[in-house]
């Protein structure tokens, strides 16, 4: 009988580059009985050998369609919660065509790479690309403007998922793989097509707080002025003299359904003229507010989001699932963190294999069946099984 | 040997490797606690930030609220004075037509009594004539003299006469303080003797300080002052004399009625003194006086210390606001229990323009 699909996950905490990566490796070799993988998501912490490490999962899987970035955090059904650890999970099945593309230099022309990015990767389906995995830069462009590339090369119809490659919240550099190239500014994805169910879900937790001001200067994901005075003296504010950061993102007002949506603060600013870098786009004119949440609220919309995905799931029961959950939410947990992966494998079973990591931006869409957005402050489910 | 030896190597690996995991987590612990530190500290600024706010828009709320309050407050007065100045519109009409049809048969039999006065010297003088060359008439003529009682209509007529005439003054008079209160062709401030006010207010209440037969007749002392004529609205100013005159003459009732030791000459004393561009007008009672928790509310409309239908509780409230508001001048009240009660009036000889 043919497998569908099946997921093995590697996980390790050793800061020992060789050492992590061969734990992590044992731990599949184990896990998939010689099964050999046809694809693979990496999670590195930053601190890590990239190189050193994609070179020894190119030798033991000579023919992965691997793609992986560097992280704020790592999840797995292995240890749960780590930071500056290394996760591996490898895709399977004899049915479902996944494979792997990349783009450089988004910041100079994200159309080309996205582009460059989905080309190589479709190159190998024949049937419809049923949803893409992504994790681009995160700090050297808009990610909106990646997301919006991704989303008019690969049609608008197919779901985008995944998250910004992250740097333990230094916001200086971050790293994206690609099979065993280590690269920066670049967007790698990861395209599914064949007989393959997923389901989402999606939640924040956070709330808009005090009092509402008005973007009167953006361009893109720069945020010069807000009630016609620095985007800073608006975050100066309310966090006094400390710098605007991503666990207190603003909340914008979406004017059409009068809805918020949340944008964080990069951590890039810049003194003199007083703007914000943002995770995604800020439109001029939006209603904005500064928002705050609490870990009670940040843990229940975890659970929730799980809890959406699991009701939506297609078939009878998921393979495997994968986590992506804003650094942010990590950031304001601190040792309560693990919290949040415990909840949302409880609900799921101890014997599904989980992956996951903390990024600086969420990908998904909002439904089931609805245009991919660019989240912040968001922990995303993303539920996979066979048909 | 070997597998000992292999066996110690293995564990001294995993000894190393746990070694090097706890100084990454150590290292870990520490940077994530300062950055837990500073997202700590930038949640208290903003919470000290949110509570200010809030404290803002709470105090920006009761500043709303007692502006809405002072509104609604403005709004019933505007109101009730339009209720009173309605009434007193209609009154003043009423008061000033009463006067103009008194005005005309009084003036008409003022004028004639001249004449008949004329008359009636003329026919004695004739009568006197007469009996001068008609000593002895004939019986009939005498019988009639007698019946009629001729000796007695020569001295009577002319008291008769004298008394008519003073009728009709007062009639007349009377009219003329009914105009004069009533004021209805003057919408518009004038110059006025204030004096000629006071007089005619004091002259529609002259049969309420009359003695009854409850007290003795309240007097009335006046203290004018040389006054120069004041830019007023007169027939208002007269309301207000009138309305505190009045109250004076009900205080100065009901302490008699109150006290066994009957107030044995209640009087009112009005004090007029000018002042540079001010003058004032005093308005004194040695009546039992208004205790302060009265005072207090005295100028609020609707206030009242009558009997439910005596007294609308507009008076004072109606005064306040011609002397304060149409005026800018002040209305005070001074009381001391037991010795009685004193309004002042001040008022600019010369209105400030209306805004």
């Amino acid at each position: 009988m043919k497998f569908m699909l099946k997921l093995a996950v590697g996980h390790s905490n050793d800061p020992d580059s060789q050492d992590a990566i061969t734990e992590v490796l044992e731990q599949i070799h184990t896990t998939l009985a010689g099964d050999i993988p046809r694809a693979g998501l990496l999670f590195a912490a930053i601190d890590f050998e990239h190189d050193q490490i994609l070179q020894k999962v190119a030798e033991t899987f000579p023919n992965i369609e691997l793609i992986g970035g560097t992280t704020d955090g790592e999840m797995s059904s292995v240890l749960g919660f780590e930071q500056d650890s290394l996760t591996l999970v490898v895709f399977c099945s004899d049915t479902i065509t996944i494979s792997a593309g990349i783009g450089h230099n988004v910041s100079k022309d994200v159309d080309a790479a996205a582009q460059a990015a989905v080309q190589q990767a479709r190159a190998a389906h024949t049937e419809d690309i049923q949803f893409c995995i992504s994790l681009p830069e995160s700090l050297t462009t808009s990610s909106q403007i990646i997301l919006d590339s991704l989303k008019q090369t690969l049609g608008v119809q197919v779901p985008i998922f995944g998250g910004l490659t992250a740097d333990q919240w230094r916001f200086q550099q971050t790293y994206q793989f690609f099979k065993t190239e280590v690269y920066s500014d670049a967007a790698p994805v990861l395209l599914f097509s064949g007989p393959i169910l997923f389901s989402h879900g999606i939640a924040s937790g956070w709330q808009p707080i005090g009092k509402a001001g008005q973007v009167s200067k953006a361009k893109d994901n720069v945020v010069y002025e807000i009630d016609n005075q620095p985007a800073l003296a608006f975050y100066h504010r309310y966090l006094g003299s400390l710098p605007p950061s991503s666990e207190y993102p603003l909340a914008l007002l979406d004017s059409d359904s009068d809805r918020y949506y949340m944008r964080a603060p990069s951590g890039i600013y810049d003194k003199t003229t007083g703007s914000i870098t943002f995770f995604g786009t800020v439109p001029e004119k939006t209603v904005v507010h500064i928002t705050e949440t609490t870990h009670d609220d940040i843990l229940s919309a975890s659970q929730q989001s799980t809890q959406q995905a699991l009701a939506s799931y297609p078939g009878k029961s998921p393979a495997a699932a994968l986590f992506f959950s804003c650094a942010s939410r990590r950031q304001i947990l601190g040792s309560r963190t693990q919290e949040e992966y415990k909840q949302a494998q409880h609900l799921l079973g101890p014997m599904l294999p989980i992956c996951g990591f903390y990024t600086n931006g969420e990908i998904s869409p909002l439904q089931k069946q609805g245009d991919t957005y660019m989240h912040n402050e968001t922990f995303i489910t993303l539920l996979l099984g066979d048909a | 040997m070997t597998a000992n030896l292999s066996e110690s190597q293995f564990k001294i690996q995993q000894l190393e490797k746990e070694n090097r995991i706890l100084h990454k987590k150590l290292e870990r612990a520490q940077t994530t606690n300062l950055q837990l530190e500073e997202t700590t500290r930038k949640k208290e600024s903003l919470l000290r930030q949110v509570i200010e706010e809030v404290k803002d828009s709470q105090a920006t709320l009761e500043q709303k609220s007692n502006e809405l309050e002072r509104a609604y407050l403005n709004l019933k007065d505007t109101q009730t004075q339009l209720i009173q100045a309605e009434k007193m519109s209609s009154l003043g009409q009423l008061v000033a037509g009463v006067a103009h049809e008194i005005n005309n048969p009084v003036n008409f039999i003022h004028g004639n009594l001249r004449h008949i006065e004329d008359y009636a010297v003329s026919l004695t003088d004739f009568l006197k004539i007469y009996e001068m060359y008609c000593p002895n008439p004939s019986a009939e003529i005498q019988q009639q003299a007698e019946d009629m009682d001729i000796a007695f209509i020569k001295t009577d007529l002319g008291k008769i006469l004298a008394s008519m005439k003073m009728g009709t003054e007062r009639i007349r008079e009377i009219v003329l303080s009914l105009r004069n209160f009533s004021r209805m062709d003057e919408a518009e401030s004038k110059y006025v003797d204030i004096h000629e006010g006071i007089e005619s207010t004091l002259l529609i209440l002259q049969h309420r300080l009359k003695a009854n037969s409850q007290r003795p007749e309240i007097v009335v002392i006046r203290d004018f002052g040389n006054l120069p004529n004041i830019e007023c609205f007169a027939g208002q100013l007269n309301q207000v004399v009138m309305n505190i005159v009045s109250n004076a003459i009900d205080a100065l009732d009901s302490s008699l009625k109150k006290t066994s030791t009957a107030q044995e000459h209640p009087q009112i004393l009005l004090r007029t003194t000018a002042n540079l561009d001010r003058v004032s007008i005093s308005i004194i009672d040695n009546g039992t006086g208004i205790p302060l928790s009265v005072r207090k509310h005295i100028f609020e409309p609707f206030f009242t210390t009558k009997a439910v239908g005596k007294g609308t509780g507009m008076g004072m409230a109606i005064s306040y606001q011609i002397i304060v508001e149409k005026h800018c001048g002040q209305l005070e009240c001074n009381s001391e229990e037991g010795i009685g009660t004193e309004f002042n009036i001040t008022l600019p000889t010369t209105l400030r323009p209306q805004a």
